[in-house]
């Protein structure tokens, strides 16, 4: 005895109909599928509407494509970076620090050539 | 003999882009071709799940590269050459989506708006339909949610999408059909 396709089975064929451009209410049929089930196609053919394939930036693209052929280095680095905003903090923070430090070293040292001491030492 | 893998269809439709894959396996610039075919879809795939322009793109970005350096392994063995790229899409979208709940923020209750779509010559009523059905399917359940997309965007069949999902095709059926009634109430009119 041959057993009946459940529900789901059905509305998956009645699916594939759909994809393969059947009308819903044909795709349905063929399925042998009535009632709530056969709204479920419905559904399906307003929900596959409503769903089209978001655009590709064509930038996106072409970097992605370069990137696969090896053209391009990895943004890894700056993806990293963007993920860890508190280390990005640190660092900026720390390479501003060494540059005052520096700048206040140069100063000072400026203020001390300009010393007769200091003129003296770099004579 | 000729030393090429050849195409494996018993109980199944061969794949069609088993070519393509074997001469990437020994030329990665062949690559090229299936990148091209799939770029949309995985795209497509990555933004209705993440819900973000930008996030899918990276996701993307990272779905290729793994693929390119893992093409190589792929063996014709039951799994189309699409269903284990969505399967890779697939790790990527959970990572991302597990690093966004790290940082405690979410975007998956915004509405993702294809750019460019609908058209707005199709008047204001199907955009906002199609407005409608986004929104609802932001509020279905992950596994739910995920099988619509990969069978209404990317075209995947139930056998692909068991084998991306890492479950059996007679479950992604039951999940397909619980996700269409689910999406049937909420779309219901005046509800």
């Amino acid at each position: 005895m041959q057993q009946i396709p459940t529900v789901a089975v059905r509305l998956d064929h009645a699916l594939d109909e759909l994809a393969a451009g059947a009308h819903p209410a044909l795709a349905a049929a063929t399925a042998g599928l009535a009632g709530e089930p056969r709204v479920l196609v419905e559904v399906a053919d307003r929900v596959r509407s409503s769903l089209p394939m978001p655009p590709v930036s064509s930038r996106f693209e072409a970097r992605l494509g370069a990137r696969l052929s090896g053209a391009v280095p990895s943004r890894d680095a700056v993806a990293w970076a963007l993920r860890h905003p508190g280390r990005l903090i640190v660092t900026g923070a720390v390479g501003s620090a060494v540059g005052v430090g520096v700048t206040a070293y140069a100063v000072w040292r400026k203020g001390r050539r300009s010393t007769p001491a200091g003129r003296f030492l770099h004579r | 003999m000729t030393g090429r893998r050849e195409p494996r269809a018993v109980g199944r439709a061969p794949d069609p882009d088993l070519a393509d894959v074997l001469a990437a396996q020994t030329d990665p610039a062949a690559f090229g071709e299936l990148y091209r075919r799939y770029l949309d879809r995985v795209y497509g795939y990555c933004f209705y799940l993440l819900g973000d322009h930008h996030d899918a793109e990276d996701a993307t970005e990272r779905t290729f590269l793994a693929a390119l350096g893992a093409v190589a392994r792929f063996r014709d063995e039951g799994a189309s050459f699409r269903s284990w790229l969505f399967r890779i899409a697939h790790n990527q979208v959970a990572n991302a989506l597990r690093a966004r709940s790290r940082r405690r923020t979410s975007r998956l209750d915004l509405v993702p708006e294809p750019v460019g779509a609908p058209d707005p010559a199709d008047g204001v009523s199907a955009a906002d339909d199609a407005r409608r059905v986004r929104q609802a399917l932001a509020s279905l359940a992950d596994d739910r949610r995920q099988v619509v997309v990969l069978r209404f965007v990317d075209g995947l069949s139930a056998r692909e999408i068991g084998t991306v999902l890492g479950r059996s095709e007679g479950a992604v059926r039951v999940l397909q059909h619980r996700a269409l009634r689910e999406l049937a109430g909420l779309l219901a009119p005046d509800d």
